[in-house]
């Protein structure tokens, strides 16, 4: 178990985005325990699948059994399989094996589209970048909602 | 149908939800004006099995039944689309109370402008027998610079941005400055401005087109009746079907969007709306949308239009379900909530890939969630559809181009099509709490700002309350 922190200006972004701040310390602590997460530098990413969001959330570890959070964000399509994988971020597991650019198949009210994530290569775990949950798949899935409606 | 009155069909006296005579339900109270004599006079909405009428009773002209509405479910429920009423921020007449004898607009006026259309001459190139311009041949209206300068000038005055702009007449293209005309409202701070076009003159010169869009020009709203030569002998006196699609062709070279604009008649073109759209399908980008416009009796109409003369909004949706096979289903039109319910109906769709529609409006979703600030949208901005989608969406860091969402959301933006309605109204039709909710306006030369419909009312022997008033005092006499 980790000390989870949520400065206040973060508290408000993943207000904004609908998240709770409960399920943020959760993915955190979850990641920690299962090793499942990615770091670059000092930061980490964890992801975990609650009620149907997958829920990420980006982490400052540089402080010895803390984790400050920076940002939360989620998405409601589910990955697939790996489309490809092209080349080594500076992304890395907590092995310390490299993490690739690549797309994996994105699927969202049955319509499967393919899109870019980080990706382990070795396992076929993906992780959505931030800048992709909270344009593109956000867009996206409210069009479909509205399509289902 | 009109009835020489000896008793009076429905006393205005009953309350909404009886029934008379075993036949008729009162479902509304409303004022109107008798297509005599234009006067304002009572008006009880009544369903007579699915259908809503109008009953409208003048002490001199006697009691007209109207077919407003085909489905009185249907009529009801567009109530909970209503917008929250707001006013104008300036008006012209201060006085209030005798909607729509002084307009300009007056106090009772319920709904900002979002839409001002600009009339710049009464000449066109064109005698179609649908037009409602075609009323008035006794004036020579082409208002000067300046003149156009002062209109422009009320709408800035008037009304709040984004302010948007329908140029319009007569047919605008016959003027040779109309780039001038365009480029002196955006140099104004007008923000987007329409041409109201038959499109011949843009189909027979590419280059005024060309110069219009380098002008500023945003759009075209352009007539366009079908897709056969015949339609348009009935609609405009000669087959101009060939020059309708050259200028859809010139269009496209230059980069100007267009909405169609279909009027459409029982016995002309209803069976064919779906050709339209297909038609409209097959162009997009270039096309944007395409606007229904059941047909409405301007111009001299001695005899009163029946029933199987009218098509209402509810009409056309059944067509349109039934002639795209489902793809555009009648749920998936929704009243806009900026001018009166029973005004208008309009969808929005992504064209996919495959050329199928995929809509993304329905009745399912209830009516907006805020339908204060409606009247402050363009025609580019839909209520809360959009609220996720941002310019900055295009994905440059994907080196792998397999962003096939990001593809699919950046087709959204500029590959949808728009199909909508507005049952504009005629004397027979005409409703004061329409006029009231209007968000259409007519500009003139003495800076008001006059609902669209009223303003081109005119009676059975084709007086009107307002046009031929603005024409006679701006005009020189043909």
């Amino acid at each position: 178990m980790v000390t989870v922190t949520i400065p206040a200006e973060v508290k408000e972004l993943i207000a904004k985005r609908g998240i709770k701040e409960a399920d943020v310390t959760d993915v955190v602590n979850t990641a920690c325990q299962t090793g499942k997460y990615i770091k670059k530098g000092n930061d980490g990413l964890a992801k975990k699948v609650i009620g149907g969001l997958t829920v990420y959330v980006m982490s400052d570890l540089s402080g010895k059994g803390t984790a400050v959070v920076k940002s939360a964000y989620a998405h409601k399509m589910t990955l697939g399989k790996v489309v490809n994988v092209m080349a080594e971020t500076d992304w890395k597991t907590k092995d310390g094996k490299a993490v690739s650019q690549g797309h994996v198949e994105m699927e969202y009210m049955t319509v499967k589209r393919n899109g870019p994530a980080l990706i382990d290569a070795a396992t076929g775990d993906a992780w959505v970048e931030e800048y992709l949950a909270v344009k593109t798949l956000a867009a996206a899935e409210g069009l479909f909602e509205k399509k289902r409606a | 149908m009109r009835h020489m009155a000896k008793s009076r069909i429905v006393s205005h006296d009953i309350p909404v939800g009886i029934t008379v005579n075993g036949m008729s339900e009162v479902i509304g109270q409303t004022k109107g004006l008798c297509p005599k004599c234009l006067k304002t006079i009572p008006v009880t909405k009544v369903a007579e099995g699915d259908k809503v009428y109008l009953i409208k009773e003048c002490p001199e002209h006697g009691t007209w039944k109207v077919l407003a509405w085909n489905g009185k479910e249907d009529y009801q429920d567009m109530y909970r689309y209503a917008a929250v009423q707001s006013k104008p921020e300036r008006i012209a007449v201060k006085e209030s109370g005798d909607c729509p004898q002084i307009c300009g607009l007056c106090p009772d006026h319920v709904q900002h402008t979002c839409l001002v259309v600009m009339e710049i001459t009464n000449g066109c190139n064109l005698k179609c027998p649908v037009c409602f311009a075609s009323a008035n041949q006794f004036y020579k209206f082409n208002p000067s610079l300046d003149v156009i300068r002062g209109m422009y000038q009320t709408m800035l005055d008037h009304v709040n941005h984004p302010i948007v702009v329908q140029i319009s007449g007569g047919e605008p293209t016959i003027r040779d400055d109309l780039p001038d005309i365009i480029r002196m409202g955006k140099e104004m701070g007008i923000d987007y401005i329409e041409i109201n076009t038959n499109g011949i003159r843009f189909a027979e010169d590419i280059e005024f087109l060309r110069r219009c869009k380098e002008a500023g020009a945003d759009d075209l709203y352009f007539s366009f009746d079908g897709l056969q030569g015949e339609i348009y002998k009935q609609t405009c006196g000669r087959d101009i079907l060939e020059q309708k699609l050259k200028c859809i062709e010139n269009c496209e070279k230059v980069g100007m969007g267009i909405t169609l604009v279909c009027v459409v008649s029982p016995n002309i073109n209803l069976d064919r709306v779906g050709e339209v759209i297909n038609f409209a399908k097959s162009k997009v980008p270039t096309i944007k949308g395409v606007h229904f416009q059941p047909i409405a009796y301007f111009g001299r109409v001695p005899i009163s239009p029946k029933d199987e003369d009218r098509v209402t909004i509810p009409d056309l949706l059944r067509a349109i379900e039934e002639q795209t096979n489902g793809e555009l289903r009648v749920d998936n039109f929704i009243p806009t909530s900026c001018s009166n319910v029973h005004c208008d109906a309009k969808s929005m769709s992504v064209v996919m890939e495959d050329g199928s529609l995929f809509p993304l409006t329905s009745r399912a979703f209830g009516p907006p969630k805020d339908t204060s600030s409606v009247a402050t949208k363009t025609r580019k901005e839909i209520s809360d559809l959009w609220r996720f989608i941002e310019d900055s969406l295009i994905v440059e860091e994907d080196d792998g181009k397999q962003n096939e969402w990001g593809d699919f959301v950046d087709r959204a933006k500029t590959h949808y099509l728009t199909v909508s309605m507005m049952a504009f109204q005629d004397a027979w039709t005409s409703e004061t709490e329409r006029f009231r909710n209007c968000c259409i306006h007519t500009v003139t030369p003495d800076g008001k700002l006059i609902p669209f419909c009223l303003f081109n009312i005119n009676s059975m022997e084709g007086k009107t309350l307002y046009r031929h008033e603005m024409w006679a005092k701006y005009s020189e006499n043909r």
